[in-house]
């Protein structure tokens, strides 16, 4: 339709996604001498300390890298919701955004790579190739003759995590395996396709991280899992590519950034939020698979990672707290969550009412409170647990105040957090 | 690209029937009875799109074209009851088209079947879609299989017997990827039109045409199904019936089952749910 306009010339802006990549980590590595490429990158760029958002997962931070707006405004606050009437899980999936994203809304022809909770792929002025979780390769990538590509050079939609916990040198090959696939694709689509935007995202990192972050350090109080040399050798292999990309991104005069979601600790120990609110007579669970047997006598729920839920009458089917009950009871339960400690530590740093951390039309959808906790806690949604705390095949953590973001050039930013990454990308597509 | 579309959203029901009955005359004018073939799969919205299209071949003094139905593998009990009686009640001609070679080699649903023992148009077919694993896992709504089980067939189908017009039952509001359609498309590998009919439909005005016009509808959406598909791939939306759901709200396909186990199952390796 727009045929007979000429383009500009495009290459404006390339962003590479480090899913889970801390800032801290970054700066000890560079430290190290383990990433001499971005180390080099600090003289003309900043490195800045980033916070995620709240809930800090994939899929709330990177909806709000893509749109620049708060969950509140997006519409995403996790991996899953519940029916209401049901009480079975739904996964909300990239049609259920109530914002675009940046690339849907600038006139701009975009590149958009393995970016989580952008699957199924739908049409664009570009390429969209969905990131996690995507279950179908074919519906993951638009237009058709990207799948062709994707398929025909043995594309790895994701890392098989299961690998992790059952047999650890298989799941480094795959990890490196996908690894190589994903950097073999970035570097196809930037070479070969036409584009103003640039953005993809390596999530090996995250995966790496959720399994055997207590190797990402050499010394041997902070590597007990024993693997670094596995961490140190796919850093190098990071670090070469986000070298190789910033270069070419020079060359195409083009702004380059990175990025990460959220940061990552160690785990001390896993905490079942639900199981907490069984303990003292918030929940029951009468059978059935997740909270799908709740009572009509539970006052509250959790959802992955931390979000409590009233059990609202009129709001839920089996609901039974009344509208004057909400508000003592939201501040029973935090004064009492407050206080949960492990081994003399406490757990919660912090907890949230909705009204304090979600803003816009879908901010009543949100949590009723959300628990912020201090590194080394796990918050955990499952609802099955037999104590509220305990150990799994995890090792890491996310964390919402270090998360990372690069910039080429000298960026003066007070407070960044992961919502203001759009406006930036923005300025440098002018 | 359709011009009018947020127009043709906002019409009347009745006005949208005729819509309808206007594109199907339109499509049967120009292609003939006998090259037309309506796909039909005993959803909601092909046999709505069925109900219109006998409505105006009942107006044109002209038979109802041949139908088309696909079994991919894995049919629910209810659909086939509910295509026989729909059958019956419409004296259609329906075709029933199935993979055999696929479905005979793969016994049960989640066998591994082997490329090398089916026959060379399936094998083609395989590596026409870049696939080169020796295996495939045999289930319906995978990519494989949806390639095999219903491209394949419906594309023989459409050779055998000189369709030129295939009708089929999209809607507009049904999927993102359905938005930007129109209502005559042009398609290759076999050369063919598609027409949809129904594209200016909501999934809200699907339940009011069946209950204005009583047309009959499955059982299934009494019980809270939304959407049908294959079997597997399917699951209930809520335990109220479909028309009872908050449509504008809530996802149509949120029940299609399969998905879930396998979104479940990934989130459930990285420590969710």
């Amino acid at each position: 339709m727009f045929g007979f306009t000429k383009r500009k010339k495009g290459r404006k802006a390339v962003v590479l996604g480090l899913d889970g990549v801390p800032y801290t980590l970054l700066k000890e590595y560079i430290a190290r001498g383990l990433m001499p490429e971005l180390g080099k990158l600090l003289g003309a760029g900043s490195l800045l300390k980033m916070k995620s958002t709240l809930p800090e997962i994939s899929s709330v931070a990177w909806t709000s890298f893509m749109t620049g707006k708060n969950p509140g405004e997006h519409g995403i606050f996790g991996f899953m919701e519940i029916n209401r009437d049901t009480y079975e899980y739904t996964f909300p999936n990239f049609h259920s955004l109530k914002e675009k994203p940046i690339w849907e809304r600038n006139d701009c022809k975009s590149v958009v790579l393995n970016i989580p909770q952008t699957y199924p792929a739908r049409p664009l002025n570009g390429v969209l190739v969905s990131g996690f979780v995507a279950l179908d390769l074919k519906q993951a990538a638009y237009p058709e003759r990207v799948f062709n590509y994707l398929s025909g050079m043995g594309y790895r939609i994701d890392v098989n995590a299961r690998l992790a916990a059952e047999n650890p040198d298989e799941f480094f090959k795959d990890l490196f395996h996908t690894l190589a696939k994903r950097k073999e694709a970035i570097e196809h689509l930037y070479d070969t396709e036409e584009w103003d935007l640039f953005i993809a995202a390596i999530t090996e990192t995250d995966r790496l991280h959720h399994f055997f972050f207590d190797s990402a350090l050499p010394e041997k109080e902070t590597n007990p899992g024993g693997h670094y040399d596995k961490f140190e050798r796919f850093y190098r292999e990071v670090d070469a590519f986000i070298g190789k990309i910033a270069r070419k991104a020079k060359e195409d005069g083009a702004g380059f950034l990175t990025c990460s979601d959220h940061g990552f600790t160690p785990i001390k120990s896993e905490v079942y939020i639900n199981r907490w609110l069984i303990e003292n007579g918030y929940l029951k669970l009468d059978g059935g698979e997740g909270l799908t047997g709740i009572t009509r006598d539970s006052r509250a729920f959790n959802l992955d990672p931390s979000r409590i839920y009233v059990h609202l009458e009129g709001k839920y089917g089996r609901g039974p707290v009344k509208t004057p009950d909400y508000d003592p009871l939201r501040n029973e339960l935090k004064e009492k969550l407050k206080d949960l400690s492990f081994e003399g530590r406490k757990v919660i740093k912090e907890v949230f009412t909705k009204e304090q951390i979600f803003k816009g039309p879908c901010a009543q959808d949100g949590p009723d409170l959300y628990l912020l906790p201090n590194y080394g806690f796990d918050l955990k949604g499952v609802a099955t647990r037999a104590h509220v705390f305990g150990t799994t095949r995890f090792r890491g953590m996310h964390t919402y105040d270090d998360a990372h973001l690069f910039c080429s050039e000298a960026l003066s930013l007070p407070d960044p957090k992961i919502e203001d990454v759009a406006g930036i990308i923005s300025g440098f597509m002018q | 690209m359709v011009q009018d579309k947020e127009q043709l959203l906002g019409l009347h029901i009745d006005r949208k029937i005729e819509k309808s009955k206007s594109i199907i005359r339109e499509g049967l004018q120009k292609f003939g009875r006998d090259n037309t073939a309506l796909a039909m799969t005993g959803g909601k919205d092909s046999t709505t799109a069925l109900w219109i299209a006998k409505n105006v071949c009942d107006e044109m003094d002209i038979k109802l074209p041949v139908c088309m139905f696909i079994d991919e593998g894995d049919v629910f009990d209810e659909i086939r009851e509910f295509v026989d009686y729909i059958k019956n009640l419409w004296s259609l001609d329906i075709h029933f088209l199935k993979n055999m070679d696929v479905a005979a080699k793969a016994g049960a649903l989640g066998d591994m079947v082997k490329v090398s023992g089916l026959n060379e148009t399936n094998q083609a077919a395989l590596r026409e879609m870049n696939f080169t694993d020796p295996e495939f896992e045999f289930m319906p709504d995978s990519t494989v299989c949806n390639h095999l089980m219903k491209t394949l067939p419906m594309r023989e189908f459409i050779i055998k017997n000189n369709i030129n017009l295939m009708s089929i039952a999209i809607r507009w509001d049904e999927q993102d990827s359905r938005k930007n359609d129109d209502f005559f498309i042009q398609r290759e590998n076999p050369e063919h039109t598609r027409v949809h009919p129904i594209l200016h439909l909501r999934e809200r005005d699907i339940w009011i045409s069946i209950f204005k016009y009583e047309i009959p509808y499955n059982k299934l959406y009494r019980l809270g199904y939304r959407s049908l598909g294959a079997r597997c791939a399917t699951g209930r939306a809520s335990d109220i019936p479909a028309w009872m759901q908050d449509l504008e709200n809530t996802p149509e396909r949120v029940g299609r089952g399969r998905e879930k186990e396998k979104m479940m199952d990934q989130l459930r390796a990285l420590g969710y749910m």
